[in-house]
């Protein structure tokens, strides 16, 4: 904290200290009150078999709560589009010269974690693990293979923002086509959820790397002072 | 109230069909393309939600179980009077918008390719949260409309827009966070997520009871109610102008939505017995600063948003006035004439500021010649603003003053009758300006047919919402009964 900065500022933060304090004090309390083994784990478990899938993880994001799970995608392909407004999709360049030694490193790496990220992805469905683990690796992939110099996307050209939206719209056809035999929406048919599951997860593992690399790269948004007009066109 | 169990699946098209556009619009982001999508998109959602209105009629409210698992496993869409007249008002919005948006980014490539798919995604977010009947479900539709909110309002680039968009998404987010805290408590306690079961099993826990406070709080940052208002004048002014219309008319009545929804469908008397009477109070201080501070504006879509603070109090009013019906048509119709009615605002004040290259009030002289179209919508809009018969926000008003008065608190009567003054008194010195003849010929830059169509529309809709209230009025007493 500086030496000038104003009295009015620090009694700002008295009080929001104070006011957090508080919260996490009746948070707390509330918390412990709380009663034991109520939840829905036990439905989960009955529900599995008619799933397609066995890890009952993996069943609740893409059967059971799937709609949730659709319209988080879209909540993470939005955070691109937001990021690509505001930088009217360039990509920042690293500024710093390249590490041989990284270099060398990546190019040990990355095979590596695109083999981890596939083996995630296939154990999803039945233990821990799945699209969104799997597509964090694989993203940190792609992101390390760009600070080593492997890669070189300076835009996001029309592949890449085919590549980020393959997931949600692959799940959206999946998600839609049961309506048209006369079931539900997302109500896939017992005999083929096993594999409908897999291939929207395959395609949200592409989409996810491919979207947490462009918030990696995304640049800074907020113009600074000495550009006030932000964007330049 | 009656409930049944459907398969037909209009509501969950009212959620895949903008998510189909975004997707589209997203990946085709050609004039020919976007044409075509739009062209299929309305006319289909309409389609659905004529349909899923008819089911309410005949029903009362139907559910549909998402996957086929039903609650408490799977998430339930939910359909009753209210959700029809909210998807209704929000599908009205957005079409018009969508027509003045086609003129307003036309010519500026960059811009319109991430507008589309945004604007359809905050499409999709909308109808989610009104559809939904499942708690956490309503926090992922809610983040889906703020984020794509907060991208559209950077959308117009330059300091103040992101500054004003980024204080929205920090407000947002911990609102967000703290409706999300209260829905984790509620699961904590019951294991429940679905609204109806929750109705059904909550009790006066002290979990519950902070799950509630934590919870409307959130929303109460979201909606923006006095004290919690301070992000939205300046968010709302320095949004692209067809995004200001759905900000205003639209993006702050679905948080309100979900606290109405929980209000009467969750949290039953004994748990919530002062809490009411404090929305009511802070309702009325939104009333009467938002007017004040409407009033002190010099700038055309400040006064519009500070207008918003103000209407958005009267909303409020339906908590300590709860056991009524008239208080709860009032404040339906308040929601639905205000979107209506502001949208226009919105969208006409954009022309107006457009033609005249200026926001300044002051400089709003002699434009009534040159735009006669957006002068009278936005005089229309105005009327039902102020509560003047025989526009929707007349109705409004009224079945709030009627339940002021039968429940004996008639100190609500001063507040509403004290709003009406003031919005008189900020929109009139508006409409003077506007109509006065200015001795200089104006100097106009054009504006589109289609952009000053879009604004007017918008008002003799709110208009005719006022005239034909029967029709609506009788389709959200199912909501009730």
């Amino acid at each position: 904290m500086k030496a000038d900065e104003p009295a009015e500022k620090i009694t700002q933060r008295i009080l929001t200290a104070f006011f957090a304090a508080g919260l996490a004090l009746v948070l707390a309390m509330a918390v412990t009150d709380l009663p034991e083994g109520v939840g829905l784990s036990g439905d989960a478990q009955e529900s599995l078999k008619q799933s397609g899938v066995e890890n009952s993880v993996t069943a609740v994001l893409l059967n059971f709560r799937g709609y949730d799970t659709l319209l988080e995608i879209c909540v993470l392909l939005l955070s691109v589009l937001g990021v690509m407004t505001l930088t009217n999709g360039r990509i920042r360049r690293p500024e710093y010269s390249i590490d041989p030694l990284l270099h060398v490193l990546a190019r040990v790496l990355v095979p590596l974690m695109v083999l981890v990220s596939g083996y995630l992805l296939y154990e999803g469905s039945y233990a821990p693990g799945g699209a969104f683990q799997a597509g964090a690796v694989l993203g940190s992939a792609i992101v390390l293979s760009r600070l080593a110099g492997l890669a070189a996307v300076e835009k996001f050209n029309r592949a890449f923002l085919v590549a980020a939206m393959l997931g949600f719209a692959v799940f959206l056809i999946i998600a839609v086509i049961p309506l048209a035999y006369g079931r539900n929406f997302i109500e896939y048919p017992p005999e083929y959820a096993g594999i409908l599951i897999f291939t929207i997860e395959a395609s949200l593992t592409i989409s996810i790397a491919i979207i947490l690399y462009s918030l990696f790269s995304g640049g800074s948004a907020i113009p600074s002072r000495s550009h006030p007009g932000g964007r330049k066109n | 109230m009656q409930e049944i169990i459907t398969t037909a699946p209009w509501g969950a098209l009212m959620v895949v069909i903008p998510l189909a556009a975004a997707a589209a619009s997203y990946l085709f982001p050609w004039r020919s393309a976007l044409m075509a999508a739009s062209a299929i998109a309305f006319p289909a959602a309409f389609y659905s939600l004529a349909l899923l209105a008819r089911d309410v009629w005949v029903s009362g409210a139907v559910r549909y179980r998402i996957g086929g698992w039903g609650s408490p496993l799977g998430i339930d869409l939910f359909a009753d009077g209210l959700s029809i007249l909210m998807l209704f008002m929000t599908i009205v919005v957005v079409m018009a918008a969508s027509i003045y948006s086609s003129f307003y980014f036309s010519g500026d490539v960059e811009r319109k390719r991430s507008f589309w798919p945004l604007w359809m995604f905050l499409w999709a977010g909308l109808n989610g949260v009104f559809l939904s009947g499942d708690v956490f479900n309503l926090y992922v539709t809610l983040e889906v409309m703020v984020i794509a909110s907060v991208a559209l309002i950077s959308l117009k680039g330059g300091r103040e827009a992101l500054l004003s968009g980024m204080r929205y998404f920090l407000v947002s987010v911990l609102g967000s966070l703290s409706y999300l805290m209260g829905v984790a408590m509620l699961y904590g306690s019951y294991g429940i997520l679905d609204i109806g079961a929750l109705g059904r099993t909550i009790g006066p826990d002290p979990a519950a009871q902070i799950a509630i406070v934590l919870i409307v709080t959130g929303l109460l940052a979201k909606t923006a109610l006095f004290p919690l208002h301070f992000w939205l004048p300046k968010a709302h002014a320095s949004a692209p102008v067809p995004v200001s219309a759905a900000l205003s008319a639209l993006v702050v009545k679905a948080p309100f939505y979900i606290i109405l929804r929980l209000w009467t469908d969750v949290f039953s008397h004994d748990i919530i017995s002062h809490a009411g009477l404090m929305l009511g109070v802070l309702g009325s201080v939104a009333i009467i600063w938002g007017g004040v501070m409407a009033l002190r504006q010099t700038r055309l879509k400040m006064l519009v948003a500070y207008s918003t603070v103000s209407q958005i109090g009267y909303l409020f009013l339906f908590f300590p006035m709860a056991g009524s019906s008239d208080a709860f048509l009032g404040c339906v119709y308040q929601a639905l004439s205000h979107g209506l009615a502001k949208a226009s605002m919105f969208l006409a004040a954009g022309n107006l500021i457009k033609a005249l290259g200026s926001d300044l009030i002051e400089d709003l002289r002699g434009l009534r010649q040159r735009l006669n179209i957006s002068t009278f919508a936005f005089g229309l809009a105005g009327i039902s603003l102020m509560g003047l018969p025989p526009g929707a926000g007349f109705i409004a008003k009224w079945q709030l003053l009627k339940a002021s008065i039968e429940t004996g608190q008639w100190w609500w009567a001063i507040i509403i009758v004290a709003g009406g003054l003031l919005a008189a008194g900020y929109l009139f010195p508006v409409l003077r300006n506007i109509i006065s003849q200015s001795q200089d010929p104006v100097e106009c830059a054009k504006v589109p047919f289609g952009m000053e169509a879009a604004a007017i529309v918008l008002a003799v809709l709110s208009l005719v919402l006022g005239i034909a209230a029967a029709v609506p009025l009788s389709l959200f007493r199912t909501a009730l009964l």
